[in-house]
């Protein structure tokens, strides 16, 4: 067979040189874009977009820098390794964000795997570069050679640099990127495979792998929503910068320049912009009547915010939070961002923190408490609707002292009316005497809660501590007050043996659901 | 130039193509197990039929070397037996001795746990009793499954004793419906055949005899006499279906799970009296719950079995086997193999109360039983069962409604699981289902010795085959699956048995010395009757002293 450069210093030379540059051209775009797509996923689906950046982009390097001490290894028909390796990048870099994506939820060692591809993606296209120069190297003279070759390199980087965010990413996304420049990549190989006679020898099997994988990458092109929809990251509306699936619930938080919000199996549980609203309106009606509270039990609410307004009364001696979720708990204790959300709350020496099933808990406590906040996820399913009965509020009822408040969140009174007053009536079925109150949090709606007491003991006279942004003596009047649109209606009371509350749930909120 | 790949290039590729092929490598493994089943451990650990079997065999057993005398002995450890134990306990009735062959009591209410959930081996529930039945609702208030009595004198039900809801399911073309009552898919004529049969139930339901007794009575022996009714016993329930008219597919289906969940039967050894009971003797009430409420407890009837026994005092023994049993003057002599010391000894006792059931009791009576006792018992017929307590570490996605507590499956063998966890407050992720497979294909002594014969990869095969139907991927889920296998599980109500003359000549006592109880001398075999059966008998006995 004849060797490939004095082929290419016949008449069609000049095309082919045009071609191998623009090959280089292209190269260098997608290089560059495969960097870009592992760094953004990874900021994205990891967090901490500066040290995902920085890493990534530093393996990805090093890994190049393999590739071209490897490259001297290569011997025999350079082009034809050149289109090997041009098919290969084209594989491995298109299927880089659309694989890392659906492997994220399912996968234990997520970030093995990422690197893994950004070394592979790096090691091949480390190699495409110095194969080149040597494939060219009798065509041109060296300085030439290495003007050409590096000018259409860092060409194609800004290319890519300027399109990626301002383009493809808010046009294509990232997985269709992704395909996109494996497609280019391919496309590539099968122009060089096409143009050059002397890979007439393999073009057979190389046209083989090449429409192989062009179908691949234009069916998964046209299925890139589902594999989207398949990591509900991207459901978010803002950027994701924490994600976790713990055993009972995933865990989402995500980021604006204006606000941290926090869901928990895709429910906002509170945005940092008017969570103030939510917590000052859970906690202080209740506290501001207990001059004397020393023990208070605190259910659900493991982001500690419930329990940074509690550590406003100095009273207090002993703060109990029980939460299923040592993940949620352990998270807002450790994670510097989030505990400073909740001023170090769970830190305190006088909080202790129980990561135990809040039922199991309830029934087997002996303490007296003098204030019970339950702050449970709303009741859309039966396991949590269990929270929500007349025998649980019974076990309330026997730990509250005889004087003490419980405070339940109740969801919004607006949109579930009849969820709302089930729970208020729920409580009163145990003996509670009952204040139903709500108040407006611009994330959530009117929301509403309910405080139950065992006698008339409630005034609303009591000091509130300094510094409240939303409670004072005047709002807590007036959020006691229900219009015409949520007042007031009947319905029957929840029990185990019926959880018509999970029922009525279901129906008032039905129509928001997407 | 055109050389071979070096050795370095070639080890280079040989790299990326390893590196590539261990993800795809990894991707694969992860969820392809090579033995689908292999992966579940557990045994069948019940069925252990020998100690009973040895009853056939007596010439075997050591004789005995000493005596024991009481006034009253009860043989068997069942819910009947220890009923009547904690009714003389509590009239005061002292020395009463109870024995059981097993090495546990209870039968069919016995029960196991692992670190997951305790769980039923058998029965899990009764439905909310008819206020009438004031012996068993005195016995739920002492054991404080009835807390009070409203002011319309209703029970009030302990709230985490009432089966919480969601209550029932049904996996039906496809999906899981709330409700067992077929309903999605079903055409309206078929629906019309269910309000029809709804119809009619309630009508028996309220039904009264000419003798001013209900047509259907949980205790049965409370049912009117009245002809118009017992004579449904006759025919089977099939019969009776289709003399109707009911012919939707959907309907008999419906029905046939009632017969097979309460009785091991199908339609066609069902009497119709029994399957019509089955629907139209649920007549309870409670200050807090409706007529089909019904009580349940994660290890099922254990609960109440074990709270039986706490009531039912002292004097009991399990693994000693009755094996024969004599006259001598005013007494009965039971020989006893005590099944662990390996040992007999004989129990001298004034009145013998056999709360074992008339396939057991036939071996022990051989030298005391009538003609027309031995020939009546052949009439008594016992439906096989198969049930395994499944382990799982979690559920795999399911489509439809959400798990319940009874899970039914359209068109099955089985009459589907219980989720064992569902009266357990906590949330887990790890679950005991209890799964029931009523051995209905074959008539009851094929079938029993079918059963005894199969061995446990075979029960795995049939359990992961009903319940990948319902929960795709359910299997890699299982982690421990415990098979019992009843070779007796339940006496069957075939035509002609409640009503008929054996069941009368078999329940009659001996010589005013051997009385009965146990629920195949009822005819279907529920927690009521044999707690009826247990304290009538004891009644008896008190009265003939």
């Amino acid at each position: 067979m004849d060797k490939p450069q004095s082929r290419s210093e016949n008449k069609t030379g000049i095309v082919s040189h045009i071609l191998l540059l623009l090959s280089v051209f292209v190269i260098a775009t997608c290089g560059l874009i495969y960097e870009l797509i592992a760094g953004t996923l990874a900021s994205y689906l990891l967090g901490d977009s500066i040290t995902q950046f920085s890493t990534i982009i530093g393996t990805y390097l090093f890994a190049m820098g393999i590739g071209s001490w490897f490259s001297k290894y290569l011997d025999g028909n350079l082009l034809k390794w050149f289109i090997r390796i041009e098919i290969l990048v084209g594989l491995v870099g298109g299927c880089s964000a659309p694989v890392l994506f659906a492997i994220f939820e399912h996968v234990e060692s997520f970030r093995l795997i990422l690197y893994a591809f950004v070394g592979m993606t790096g090691v091949l296209v480390g190699l495409e570069i110095p194969l080149l120069m040597r494939i060219l190297k009798n065509n041109f003279e060296f300085k030439d050679l290495v003007s050409n070759i590096f000018t259409f390199d860092y060409i194609g980087g800004l290319l890519a640099s300027l399109i990626f965010p301002l383009v493809l990413v808010p046009y294509l996304g990232l997985i269709r990127t992704s395909l996109f420049f494996g497609l280019m990549n391919i496309i590539v190989a099968l122009l060089l495979l096409y143009k050059f006679k002397e890979t007439r020898g393999y073009r057979r099997s190389f046209l083989f792998i090449i429409s192989i994988s062009i179908i691949i990458f234009l069916v998964a092109f046209a299925y890139a929503e589902k594999i989207m929809a398949y990591s509900e990251s991207i459901t978010f509306q803002d950027k994701v910068i924490y994600s976790k699936s713990t055993v009972y619930q995933r865990i989402v938080l995500t980021k604006n320049n204006r606000e941290l919000r926090l869901f928990l199996n895709g429910n906002l549980q509170f945005s940092s912009a008017d969570e103030y609203r939510y917590h000052e309106a859970l906690i202080h009606p209740a506290m501001q009547a207990l001059p004397h509270a020393r023990n208070v039990m605190v259910l659900g609410g493991g982001d500690g915010l419930a329990v940074r307004e509690l550590l406003k009364y100095p009273q207090l001696q002993s703060i109990k939070l029980i939460d299923l979720d040592p993940g949620m708990t352990s998270l807002f204790t450790h994670n510097q961002m989030l505990a400073q959300l909740n001023n170090h709350s769970l830190s305190s020496p006088k909080v202790k923190v129980f990561n135990t099933d809040a039922y199991n808990w309830v029934r087997n406590d002996t303490t007296r408490y003098d204030c019970i906040i339950i702050d449970f996820p709303d009741p859309g399913n039966y396991s949590v609707g269990k929270l929500y009965t007349n025998s649980f509020y019974k076990e309330i009822y026997r730990l509250l002292t005889d004087d003490g408040v419980v405070v339940v969140q109740s969801t919004s009174p607006y949109i579930g009316r009849r969820s709302f007053w089930c729970i208020d009536h729920t409580l009163a079925s145990v003996g509670f005497l009952t204040m139903p109150y709500h108040a407006y949090v611009p994330s959530f709606g009117e929301w509403g809660y309910v405080m139950a007491t065992k006698n008339h003991s409630w005034r609303n006279d009591g000091q509130l501590p300094a510094g409240l942004k939303y409670i004072n003596a005047a709002t807590i009047r007036d959020m006691m007050f229900f219009p015409p649109d949520m007042c007031e209606v009947n319905t029957d009371i929840n029990r185990l043996n019926n959880q018509v509350l999970v029922h009525y749930f279901e129906t008032d909120w039905g129509p928001y659901a997407h | 130039m055109h050389t071979e790949p070096t050795y370095n290039r070639r080890l280079f590729f040989k790299k990326i193509l390893a590196g590539t092929g261990l993800l795809a490598a990894g991707a694969y493994t992860s969820c392809k197990p090579r033995n689908p089943l292999g992966h579940i451990k557990g045994s069948i650990i019940g069925a252990n039929s020998q100690a009973g079997h040895l009853v056939r065999n007596i010439a075997s057993l050591p004789a005995p070397s000493k005596q024991v005398n009481t006034d009253v002995l009860i043989i068997g450890g069942g819910i009947s037996g220890l009923s009547a134990k904690r009714w003389f306990h509590k009239e005061g009735v002292t020395n009463v001795m109870l024995i059981e062959m097993d090495d546990h009591f209870g039968g069919n209410a016995h029960h196991g746990k692992n670190e997951v959930s305790a769980y039923p081996w058998g029965a899990h529930y009764i439905p909310v009793p008819d206020i009438r039945n004031t012996e068993l609702l005195d016995f739920l208030k002492e054991i404080n499954v009835i807390t009070s009595y409203d002011a319309a004198g209703l029970p009030v039900y302990n709230e985490y004793h009432l089966c919480m809801d969601p209550e029932e399911r049904l996996f039906i073309n496809g999906l899981w419906q709330e409700g067992i009552v077929p309903e999605a898919g079903v055409p309206v004529a078929e629906k019309a055949q269910f309000k029809r049969f709804s119809a009619l139930i309630d009508q028996f339901k309220t039904a009264v005899g000419s003798d001013g007794k209900d047509a259907f009575s949980i205790p049965l022996a409370n049912s009117s006499a009245d002809e118009v009714y017992r004579k449904l016993d006759k025919i089977s329930f099939r019969q009776y279906l289709t003399e109707q008219g009911y012919n939707s597919i959907y309907l008999l289906w419906y029905l046939e799970y009632g017969c097979k969940d309460d009785f091991g039967c199908n339609l066609d050894n069902t009497s119709a009296w029994a399957g019509i009971h089955y629907f139209a003797s649920r007549k309870g009430k409670g200050s807090n719950c409706n007529s089909s409420g019904v009580l349940t407890w994660p290890e099922g009837n254990g609960f109440l079995m074990e709270n039986l026994r706490k009531l039912a005092g002292d004097g009991m023994a399990s693994s000693q086997l009755a094996y024969q049993l004599r006259e001598e003057g005013d007494k009965v002599i039971v020989s006893v193999y005590d099944v662990a010391r390996k040992e007999s000894y004989t129990i001298s006792a004034g009145k013998v109360l056999m709360s074992s059931p008339q396939y057991v009791n036939k071996h022990l009576l051989s030298s005391l039983a009538t003609p027309d006792r031995i020939k009546a018992v052949d009439d008594f017929h016992y439906a096989p069962w198969m049930i395994a307590n499944i382990t799982l570490h979690h559920l795999p996605p399911q489509r439809g409604f959400p798990l319940c507590w009874d899970n039914v499956i359209y068109g099955t063998q089985s009459v589907g699981y219980v989720d064992a966890n569902h009266q357990d407050l906590k949330s887990s992720a790890k679950r005991v289902f209890t799964f029931y497979l009523p051995l209905v294909n074959n008539a009851p002594d094929v079938a029993r010795r079918k059963a005894q014969a199969t061995p446990y990869e075979h029960w795995l095969e049939i359990i992961a085959e009903e319940m990948e139907h319902s929960h795709p991927g359910i299997t890699e889920c299982m982690e421990h699956i415990d098979v019992w296998v009843w070779g007796h599980g339940m006496i069957a109500p075939q035509p002609g048995f409640i009503w008929g003359d054996n069941k009368k000549i078999v329940s009659r006592p001996i010589n005013n010395k051997i009385f009965f109880a146990h629920t195949d001398l009822s005819g279907i075999s529920i927690f009521e009757e044999a707690f009826y059966q247990g304290i009538r008998a004891a009644k008896e006995i008190v009265k003939t002293t």
